[in-house]
């Protein structure tokens, strides 16, 4: 006998128990709601974390001081960047300093973060592909420029009321730079909000001496990142006394935190949805074994006119999993909507393209069919009782 | 005989009180044939019924449902000989009331495996038979007592079976319904369906060609004559 026959014959059944039908999905729909919006969410961080690592280079070393309640416990200076750079295994290093500071343009100010690079070392640390800058206009900073600054995209486009382009001046605490470059837009809301100018100006203007705020260390091709990772934080517990107050991290670690943070997240929803799903089988169970009690006399009146126990047990069945199919249908349609406007608040606050969650259509077949085995599973038992009825005491009601 | 019982006993369990429905009966019933079983309440009627239609077992005895032993049969092996040999018509009607009348005839013919147009056009020519081609795909509550039992018989007839079982056809129906389905229940035997019809109205059940007289879960009588 075909499917279709007892397709029809539940969605008669469950039709004629529109708001019963309802109210028993809304455990599966919320629960599938969860998993389809927790994996979306999950393979989009995935990604745009494999996107980030490719644009970072993998050939980085980060030295940063560790950071506890607002302030640095030790500071980094240009001795320790000189330092770095002798370790074997070092190609070349690139202190940077970073503050956010006072810029005027014309008429109008804001506060602007502010990167102090080597204008030497501008492009080999943030072009090339390393760090996905591109130019959209002039030039990247060079050995010799002083006063001389390049843009992100958001500065040059929408910090101050007017573009700011390439021979335009800002001043920077009162003191004038020129615009050289403008970089095309990363989609990372902190790189294209900043200026990137020259590292002795900026630390002579906010008076911080040969401080640094960052080392990023190139390591030399065919190097063991993680060998030369080790020397250098040997290093600075030698000069610094303890490797307690700053941070010597590759890439791949970086991004391994996030994705420890990731995977804290991936738990929480990932319980969610699981107590979700089983008060949808709960609850469908539950209407199911209503269904079959109510449903007595039908019974009885389908054994009398020639059922089997097999073509019972299928009505039920078909009954529960068009339950857990529509609850999955709707719950992945709401996942859908999630993913969604999660991409959409990613892109505003985020920067674009730095979290693309992605509802793949392996993942709708996977949540359909899961939603499928919930509501079978939570069949069977109520479904058997269906079975199990004396014809003749079913047609007695 | 397409039915057969002999020494037939029923037993049931009310509780812990054991109840004699069927105290040793035997009877047989040609094919063809018109029967009424009569009796006061609780005498056994619908037990008999029940037995003669394969939806029970006897507790003793045997019965043979056009030469079939259906006391040792599975659920299933009961199944699809009512789907096959069995036509019930009910007091209460017992059709499905979300499914039209259409559906509901077409149903025994579901389970009999046979493919949706053809279920169809066989259920659509049984609602004609009995007056109803213009009824097709009312629900029950939309139709008349008279004609929620019309319904019922298309739906007994669906898969063309020897036997056909009514238990107190007209007991729901006013008197003009009633004999109009009387009439037509008889029209079937006529086309050669065996008939067994439960009744307390004494009017029907003179009508019909063999009467068995059923008491305390015993046979006090079998008449026969000409009939209808």
């Amino acid at each position: 006998m075909a499917v279709l026959d007892y397709l029809i014959f539940s969605l008669r059944n469950l039709s004629h128990h529109k708001l019963r039908s309802f109210l028993t999905l809304l455990g599966v729909i919320i629960g599938i709601m969860a998993v389809v919006s927790m994996i979306s969410i999950g393979s989009g961080m995935k990604a745009s974390l494999k996107e980030q690592l490719e644009q970072l280079g993998s050939d980085k070393v980060f030295i940063l001081p560790r950071i506890a309640y607002g302030t640095a416990a030790v500071t980094l200076s240009d001795d320790d960047a000189d330092a770095v750079a002798r370790v074997p295994g070092v190609a070349f290093v690139s202190p940077l300093y970073s503050v956010a500071g006072d810029v005027a343009y014309r008429n109008e100010r804001k506060i602007v973060k502010i990167y102090g690079v080597d204008p030497e070392k501008a492009e080999a640390t943030f072009g090339a592909g390393a760090s996905g800058y591109q130019l959209l206009k002039g030039r990247w900073l060079q050995r010799g420029d002083v006063y001389k600054a390049v843009i992100g995209y958001g500065v040059h486009d929408d910090v101050f009321s007017r573009d700011i382009n390439v021979g335009s001046v800002l001043r920077i605490h009162g003191v004038e730079f020129q615009v050289v470059g403008v970089f095309k837009k990363t989609g990372d809301r902190e790189k294209d909000y900043t200026i990137y100018a020259n590292l002795d100006a900026v630390r002579g203007i906010f008076g911080v001496g040969d401080r640094v705020t960052l080392i990023i260390a190139r390591v030399d091709k065919g190097a063991d990142i993680e060998e030369v990772r080790q020397r250098i934080e040997r290093l600075l517990e030698d000069r610094k006394g303890s490797k307690e107050n700053f941070f010597v991290m590759t890439q791949k670690e970086i991004i391994e935190r996030v994705g420890e943070a990731y995977r804290v997240v991936q738990v929480v929803f990932g319980g969610l949805a699981a107590v979700s799903l089983i008060v949808g089988a709960v609850g469908i169970a539950n209407t199911m074994v209503m269904n079959v009690t109510e449903r007595t006399r039908e019974i009885g009146v389908l054994k009398a006119t020639g059922a089997s126990n097999a073509q019972v047990l299928r009505i039920f069945l078909t009954d529960a999993a068009i339950l857990g199919v529509a609850g999955g249908a709707a719950g992945i349609a709401l996942g859908y909507l999630i993913s969604l406007s999660i991409n959409m608040a990613a892109a505003r606050y985020l920067g674009e393209g730095m979290l693309t969650t992605a509802v793949t259509p392996e993942l709708v077949v996977f949540a359909l069919g899961f939603s499928l085995i919930i509501g079978v599973v939570a069949g069977i038992y109520p479904a058997y009782r269906a079975v199990r009825l004396d014809p003749v005491e079913a047609l007695r009601g | 005989m397409v039915i057969k019982l002999e020494n037939v006993v029923k037993v049931y369990r009310l509780g812990k009180v054991r109840v004699h429905a069927l105290r040793g009966i035997s009877l047989e019933i040609p094919r063809g044939e018109y029967v009424s079983i009569m009796g006061p309440s609780g005498s056994g009627k619908s037990t008999l019924m029940n037995l003669i239609g394969a939806l029970d077992r006897p507790t003793g005895g045997r019965v043979y449902i056009d030469g079939v032993d259906i006391s040792r049969l599975t659920d299933d092996r009961l199944a699809v000989l009512r789907r096959k040999k069995v036509g019930f018509v009910f007091q209460q009607f017992n059709l499905i009331g979300k499914l039209s009348a259409l559906e509901n005839v077409a149903l025994p013919m579901w389970f009999a495996g046979v493919s949706r147009s053809a279920r169809v056009h066989r259920a659509k020519q049984l609602l004609e038979m009995v007056g109803l081609g213009n009824r097709l795909h009312h629900k029950p509550a939309e139709l008349s007592g008279g004609e929620r039992q019309r319904v019922a018989i298309a739906r007994a007839l669906a898969n063309d079976p020897e036997i056909i079982l009514a238990d107190e056809p007209t007991g729901n129906l006013d008197t003009s319904s009633g004999m109009a389905v009387i009439q037509l229940l008889e029209k079937l035997n006529h086309m050669g369906k065996t008939l067994v019809v439960v009744t307390h109205d004494p009017e029907f059940g003179r009508r019909a060609r063999m009467r068995v007289k059923l008491r305390d879960g015993l046979i006090r009588g079998i008449d026969r004559n000409g009939g209808t």
